[in-house]
């Protein structure tokens, strides 16, 4: 901070609206939250005091809540497996394609589309044949009936449905990220690399892994609070439904908040889900730092 | 030196920026609900009648402009802001999910807007027990406006003998069919029982014709059908009433024979495929397109079904009995959702008085625009002269013969216990059920939230 030369009250001056906006919208909130979870609350009428009895309803009665931790958790694990495919294309790109940058824009489609369209779309794809939908309609013109399925209103599949079309969705996100984090390498360190005999494959696995793993570790933490907070894709294309089987903690939170009248139990909801993505975040920045101190 | 302070001042004037930039929309809203009020009492003792400018917030939900219910809203609101110039009446036209979740977030910070939407009993408990809905017997007795509405409905808006909101409409849930349909399917008449409904599903389904139309998105819509069942099989109403004051639990016969005749029709593929992710409105469609046979639904769709492709090849019947069980004069009744005021209106007067006008006005403007089927309102009128169809006619003559029924579940349980309930009988639509289970699990959520 010295090298500013600036004294520490005009660094103060210029931090602290954002402090207080942050303090304001993000922190309280969550401390309000928090002591919401203690209630037996509609949100409307008075609210009793009831300690924990919320967490443990939630821990050991709900048969809701396991099950949509298991999705949400699902979620997390699929889009972060996505991010090492993400930068291996990076690489690739990196190397052999010139004016990369038009198909990065391409793949970045996708992101920059609402939710509420993406779902709309895939929901029309995954419909069942005398609705119209495409993938069925593909698939039975290829002769594969048996293949056809009612992707989004069979409990064991709707779930991985809705995987699929946030990884497409978020696909282009992660490899703009994973992209730049690559092309930041400076071509000194490949030029040395290619005189100690280090080409191609080797010279990745050597020099582009190891140095993108800051880059790397962006990614992930984002595609896994990214994905625990996942709502609005499930609330558009399925509700959480056929029966609570695509439901995760945000859409459960939702039902109890908002169409249960039970603000109480849905903020107890909202605090499991900080409390595990400040968990999280913790253990993938302790993680890294052990691979960062490795390579670094 | 001086550079340096100046660079200061430039710091601190840009963070001030800032921080007012942030709180900016904030106060605005103040200000103005603020400038309202103040104008309103300087002008108070002057008895100037143009002087006292109220504006008046409206939320409602008609935001479709093709709907008969839009047109009926916008030509009473214009009227009334031409008699009486002072007030404005500021609309808020949402969706009814968005609108319900809205009312509540502004219940939570008791912002309530002057006309609002409820739903009838226990969907509107929370906010009459908070204080939120100011009684309107005052304002009913005014004008006779209470006796325009048909007799024992308001029952289902009143809480300790006060009236907190004037019902749209009330409706009954119906079987419409297509005519064409049942004929190429060889069915010469509408079913009588629940075997025979059971036996045409099959026969439609045989002809590739998807029996009955439906959207289980929203899980409501197989609850209301599926409550038509056990309205049978419980030989007449009050099967919740029953639970509810401990005389039956859900693990009685016939809440189980309901959920197994039910499961009988859905296994029989009754519904299209994917029913649970179709939505009301694309469920309807399927329907108003000519492509299903059959809608169970509440008569507040006839106006929608005139105005469709299929308008006059449509007929309607009771739902039938269920093994030789209920009298099929006896419906699911859906007292419609109503509007009510905000007991912290800062213009209460004026609000009460636009909303007797309103309430006045609805039924002739309904009758007008051939969209009073299912009117809360007592109706005077040649329906036929008045070039309604054949099939409103028929509805209307439905009516007639009401011998009362039962209200939706959500709006006879609490709603935790009807959201447990909804997602159940959403389950039946994806997987075959044990009847027990079904019932195990009503009992063990209404237990659990009673």
């Amino acid at each position: 901070m010295n090298v500013l030369k600036v004294p520490a009250r005009t660094i103060a001056v210029f931090v602290l609206p954002c402090l207080i906006l942050y303090i304001g919208l993000v922190f309280v909130p969550i401390v309000v939250a928090v002591y919401d979870s203690l209630l037996d609350w509609d949100s409307i009428n008075k609210a009793k005091f009831i300690g924990f009895d919320n967490f443990k309803t939630m821990l050991f009665h709900d048969t809701n809540f396991w099950p949509s931790v298991r999705h949400t958790l699902g979620y997390a694990v699929f889009s972060m497996l996505e991010i090492p495919i993400c930068l291996f294309v990076a690489a690739l790109m990196n190397r052999y394609v010139r004016k990369a940058n038009t198909l990065v824009s391409l793949y970045f489609v996708p992101v920059i589309l609402s939710v509420v369209i993406i779902g709309q779309l895939w929901k029309t794809i995954y419909n069942p044949t005398d609705m119209g939908g495409m993938l069925n309609g593909i698939l039975t013109s290829l002769g594969l009936d048996s293949w056809t399925h009612n992707w989004l209103t069979e409990p064991k599949i709707a779930m991985y449905c809705l995987y699929f079309v946030s990884l497409w969705q978020y696909f282009g996100y992660h490899l703009l990220i994973q992209y730049t984090g690559v092309q930041n390498i400076p071509t000194e360190v490949y030029e040395a690399a290619k005189i100690d005999g280090a080409e191609g494959f080797k010279a990745d696995w050597y020099i582009t892994y190891p140095m993108v793993v800051p880059i790397f570790k962006i990614s992930i933490i984002l595609a896994f609070i990214g994905s625990l907070q996942s709502f609005d894709l499930v609330w558009v294309m399925t509700g959480g439904g056929p029966a609570h089987a695509t439901d995760t903690i945000s859409t459960h939170m939702y039902n109890m908040s908002f169409l249960s009248f039970k603000y109480g139990y849905g903020s107890a909801l909202a605090t499991f889900l900080v409390f595990v993505c400040l968990v999280f975040t913790v253990f993938i920045n302790f993680v890294f730092k052990k691979v960062e101190a490795r390579y670094t | 030196m001086a550079s340096k302070a100046l660079k200061t001042t430039a710091v601190a004037v840009t963070a001030a920026a800032l921080l007012l930039g942030a709180t900016a929309c904030g106060s605005k809203n103040d200000n103005t609900s603020n400038n309202t009020t103040n104008t309103g009492s300087t002008n108070a003792g002057t008895n100037t009648p143009a002087a006292e400018n109220v504006t008046i917030t409206f939320q409602n939900i008609y935001p479709d402009p093709e709907t008969p219910s839009y047109k009926m809203l916008h030509t009473i609101v214009d009227q009334y802001q031409k008699d009486h110039p002072n007030v404005k009446i500021e609309l808020d036209s949402l969706n009814t999910d968005q609108q319900k979740l809205k009312l509540k977030t502004q219940a939570a910070s008791k912002e309530v807007p002057d006309i609002t939407i409820v739903n009838p009993s226990a969907q509107m408990k929370p906010y009459v027990d908070a204080g939120l809905l100011a009684p309107l017997n005052d304002m009913l007795d005014q004008n006779g406006l209470k006796d325009t509405f048909q007799k024992g409905l308001l029952d289902s808006y009143s809480f300790d003998n006060n009236v907190y909101a004037l019902p749209d409409g009330n409706n009954i849930e119906v079987v419409y069919y297509n005519k064409d349909l049942f004929t190429q399917a060889g069915i010469t008449a509408p079913p009588t029982t629940f075997e025979d409904l059971v036996a045409d599903v099959k026969a439609l389904k045989a002809k590739n014709i998807t029996p009955i139309a439906i959207g289980e998105k929203d899980s409501w819509t197989g609850s209301f059908l599926f409550m038509n069942v056990l309205l049978r099989t419980n030989g007449g109403p009050g099967f919740l009433q029953d639970v509810i004051d401990g005389k039956k639990t859900f693990k009685d016969p016939a809440f189980t024979d309901a959920v197994s005749s039910f499961q009988d029709l859905i296994q029989a593929k009754a519904f299209p495929d994917g029913a649970t992710s179709v939505d009301y409105n694309t469920g309807g469609n399927l329907f108003k397109t000519g492509k299903a046979a059959m809608y169970i639904m509440g008569t507040w769709e006839t106006g929608a079904i005139d105005a469709s492709s299929v308008a006059g090849k449509v007929g309607v019947f009771k739902f039938p009995k269920v093994k030789g069980k209920g009298d099929p004069d006896q419906y699911m009744l859906a007292p419609g959702s109503a509007f009510a005021i905000s007991a912290n209106s800062k213009h209460l007067k004026e609000t009460k008085d636009f909303l007797n006008y309103f309430m006045t006005e609805m039924p002739k403007k309904q009758f007008e625009l051939k969209n009073a089927v299912g009117s809360g309102q007592i109706m005077t009128g040649d329906f036929k002269a008045a070039g309604y169809s054949d099939l409103a006619i028929a509805v209307l003559d439905l009516f007639k013969n009401v011998k009362g029924g039962d209200l939706a579940f959500d709006n006879t349980m609490k709603p935790a216990i009807a959201q447990a309930h909804l997602s159940s009988i959403q389950n039946m639509f994806v997987q075959k059920v044990d009847p027990a289970n079904v019932a195990n699990e009503h009992q063990s959520a209404y237990d659990a939230n009673k």
